[in-house]
């Protein structure tokens, strides 16, 4: 009773600490919530990412005879202001390369498309010399992608209708039969029509397109990618600041002995051992409170699956238990509160960072990635990602069992510590 | 003036005797921006590795012609590898990581030339880069497959033979023959629009994106320890005990502002010299320029710290505001990730945030190639920010002197 009456006393502490709060609720909502922010709005498969601006120079003319109604400048030309484009492109007409080159520099576009004089006659002719130039501004990388993605598609589109016309040519003749002139524009418009279908089912129908993608553990269904970055962007923040919480209450330990109620408490009937288990256990259950809404929080407000309920809870005790464990070691090893802020800011910031807690979405290093095996951090992470990947509990053991391990070790080395400074 | 200097000073050794202190300031934002650059760059090797994508090839197809086709496609690709498995070992190689997604062939694929349109399935965990990657990268490849089978019917049709097995596979035999002399990459040249060619830009360097960024964002985490001297002189009586003296407010707020300034003016041009001594970022190619965008973002955080010290109560509140403005202006700024990647209504918003400018005026000198009369635009809208938050901190100041 005395364990639950002074971890009692701790919680009703730390509920009064505003500093206490924000860090534990307000700054992991808020920096998800600044995620969520800036791309939530395509998990749900909207697309309104901001518009790329390209600025398009062409001056490609065709050769006086040619098969070609119009050049094929002016194909890539219409293609960045046809209709379909315009919710996410915004093209606009330049008079030559400095005009384009100037509004680049002035960041008025990111990309810039020059289609040169004759690249239409030295495509037909089979030249490989002349070249579309597409300038970009070196700060960006998916526009520029986007725009030399979709100018490829179109060469490519452009080149199979050349290859429908040569092999049924071909064709006709191995069987005898003649190769009508009339036949091109009727053979190219037929092969045009499929290729804009076929790369439009592509990208845009799922149901029509020739490959469709599936998430390893989902039973056929389409793979949500944005949802799947929200959900490990915020089991970084939950993982970074649950070990960042458990350190700052323990901490109240420190600060009760420097205000002297802690050797007062220890004058009083309570033994110490059951005085500091209730600090811990105060510790323990605010860790498990952080844990619980922050993921009722993200599921509420960012739409975030967490996964199989099971694997949730082994999830959750595990980075209970470890983050619990390793502030008791850390703090045993704090003289004074007032180096407590070097030690979490600066420990736990760079445990979090060679982890991959701040590094979720981003291809890492192999031998960075092994980093992650030494730390409690990078074993919770390891958990909270089979989870989210809906895999069931039997996968979750390993990490809850590691973490388990950990931190009674953590705990036990921290707590033998303190028992020595407080005996 | 003098007297300015003189609280000015007193300040700065205050920070500086703490040690805590010196960690934020120096040791952790460029352990930070090694670490973002590191990530970014990948190990650094400088033997060509392998970095194509691993790519699980499963095929139920057998010998078909369609599957062969797109076996042969994919084997010669630069971009992926292809790894063949068996159906029931595809959950156990993603997991483990041996794949990044895995390509799955059903049974009668080939008959697709007379019958059902072509459609395969790619198991991929999209949440890892690489699993993202793979969609756009087997895209050529199957287009090219599919075109190859339409032309066959097409061809078929024409000479009067449509759904002739023999036929089908002739053209398509010729039509697959024909596309691999296709090379549509090769009629695109891309280019950085930079305005003067230099050893290594955005491309070459990571930490020409990395050292910025984080200079951005530890600058406003900088704040934490000058606001708490004007917090802890307000809760210690020492700046009731000032205001008796002969100093006048605007000297104890100029000499505040000043200490504050030169802290993170120290940290920046800290940061600076270890990014183009250490990490061959070009801060020098336009000095004055960088200058310039140092002071006035140095007098916007220098100005919100003073704002934060004269509306926080106590240590943590100076911390936890610090923390939340660090967060905020960082995450809106493109500290974080690229503004482009971003939503519309985000990426407007983030044209109001002071970091963003800030970062807009690095980029143009490091990223860019742009000179001073780049600088013009950010400098100004940063003085304008370092001037608001002022005038805001001015007036909270004021009305702390009534309490």
């Amino acid at each position: 009773m005395k364990i639950i009456a002074v971890a009692t006393k701790d919680l009703i502490r730390f509920t009064r600490s505003l500093f206490l709060i924000g860090m534990v609720l307000v700054v992991p909502l808020l920096l998800t919530g600044l995620i969520y922010f800036a791309f939530g709005s395509m998990a749900g498969g909207g697309t309104s990412m901001i518009a790329i601006k390209v600025g398009v120079v062409n001056h490609d003319a065709l050769p006086a005879e040619s098969p070609l109604d119009a050049p094929l400048g002016t194909s890539i030309h219409d293609m960045f202001f046809d209709e379909s484009v315009k919710s996410w492109i915004a093209a606009g007409d330049y008079a030559d390369e400095p005009a384009a080159r100037a509004a680049l520099n002035a960041q008025e576009i990111g990309v810039a498309v020059i289609i040169p004089k004759t690249f239409s006659e030295d495509y037909l002719a089979g030249k490989t010399g002349t070249v579309i130039t597409i300038l970009q501004d070196p700060t960006l990388t998916i526009g520029p992608t986007v725009v030399r993605d979709m100018v490829t598609a179109l060469l490519d589109g452009v080149a199979g209708g050349g290859i429908a016309n040569k092999v049924i040519g071909e064709r006709l003749a191995a069987n005898g039969q003649n190769f009508e002139a009339a036949l091109i524009p009727a053979v190219f418009e037929q092969y045009a029509a499929w290729y804009a279908d076929f790369q439009r089912a592509l990208f845009h129908t799922p149901e029509k397109a020739a490959l469709v993608v599936i998430s390893p553990a989902g039973s056929g269904e389409a793979a949500k990618p944005m949802q799947g970055m929200m959900g490990l962007v915020f089991a970084g923040q939950l993982i970074f600041f649950s070990f960042f919480t458990g350190a700052y209450a323990m901490n109240s330990i420190l600060q009760e002995s420097e205000e002297g109620t802690l050797a007062r408490m220890f004058t009083t009937p309570t033994n110490r051992t059951a005085i500091l288990s209730g600090k811990f256990l105060a510790v323990f259950f605010i860790v498990m409170i952080q844990g619980v809404v922050l993921i009722a929080a993200g599921r509420i407000l960012f739409g975030i699956h967490w996964g199989q309920p099971v694997s949730v809870m082994l999830s959750l005790a595990g980075q209970m238990t470890a983050s619990v464990g390793l502030a008791v070691l850390l703090v045993s090893f704090i003289k004074t509160s007032k180096q407590a802020g070097f030690v979490f800011g600066g420990a736990l910031t760079m445990l979090g960072m060679l982890s991959g807690l701040f590094s979720t979405n981003i291809n890492m290093p192999a031998a960075f990635a092994a980093l992650g095996n030494f730390t409690p951090q990078g074993w919770v992470l390891k958990a909270w990602k089979l989870t989210l990947a809906s895999q069931p509990a039997g996968e979750i053991l390993l990490p809850f069992i590691v973490l388990v391990a950990m931190g009674l070790v953590m705990f036990i080395i921290g707590a033998n510590m303190f028992r020595k400074r407080f005996a | 003036m003098i007297r300015i200097f003189d609280l000015a000073t007193k300040d700065l050794l205050q920070i500086v005797r703490d040690k805590r202190s010196l960690v934020f300031l120096i040791a952790m934002p460029i352990v930070f921006t090694l670490f973002m650059g590191f990530a970014y760059r990948g190990d650094g090797a400088e033997e060509p590795i392998d970095a194509r994508i691993a790519l699980g090839w499963v095929n139920e197809d057998g010998d078909g012609a369609l599957s062969t086709q797109l076996y042969d496609l994919l084997s010669n690709s630069d971009s992926v590898k292809l790894v063949v498995l068996s159906a029931d070992s595809v959950e156990e190689s993603l997991r483990k990581g041996d794949v990044a997604g895995v390509l799955v062939v059903p049974a009668g694929y080939s008959q697709a030339m007379t019958a059902s349109p072509l459609r395969l399935t790619l198991v991929a965990d999209l949440n890892s880069t690489n699993g993202q990657s793979l969609f756009q990268l087997l895209r050529a490849p199957l287009t090219q497959l599919a075109s190859s089978v339409e032309i066959a019917r097409l061809g078929a049709e024409t000479v009067g033979k449509a759904g002739d097995v023999t036929e089908l596979d002739a053209a398509f035999a010729a039509a697959a023959q024909a596309w691999t002399e296709v090379d549509s990459a090769a009629l695109i040249h891309v280019e950085m629009a930079v305005a003067e060619e230099a050893g290594s830009w955005y491309g070459d360097n990571p930490y020409n994106q990395a050292s910025p960024g984080i200079l951005v964002m530890f600058a406003i985490l900088g704040l934490v320890s000058s606001a708490q001297i004007l917090v802890s002189e307000r809760k210690l009586r020492t700046l009731q005990r000032m205001i008796t003296t002969s100093l006048r407010p605007w000297q104890i707020v100029g000499g505040h502002l000043l200490a504050m300034f030169a802290i993170v003016f120290f940290q920046i041009v800290l940061l600076v010299i270890f990014g183009q001594l250490l990490l061959g970022v070009d801060y020098a190619r336009q000095p004055l320029a960088i200058l310039m965008i140092s002071i006035a973002f140095g007098l916007w955080i220098a100005s919100m710290g003073l704002l934060i010290g004269t509306i926080a109560k106590d240590d943590t509140q100076v911390v936890l505001a610090s923390l939340m403005a660090m967060f905020l202006f960082s995450a809106m700024g493109g500290t974080w990730f690229p503004i482009e990647t971003t939503s519309g209504a985000f990426a407007a918003i983030s044209k109001a945030m002071p970091s963003a400018w800030a970062m807009n005026g690095y980029q143009n000198i490091l990223i860019r190639g742009l000179g001073v009369g780049s600088a013009w635009q950010p400098i100004a809208i940063l003085l304008a920010f370092a001037l608001g938050f002022f005038a805001l901190a001015v007036w909270r100041f004021r009305r702390m002197e009534l309490v």
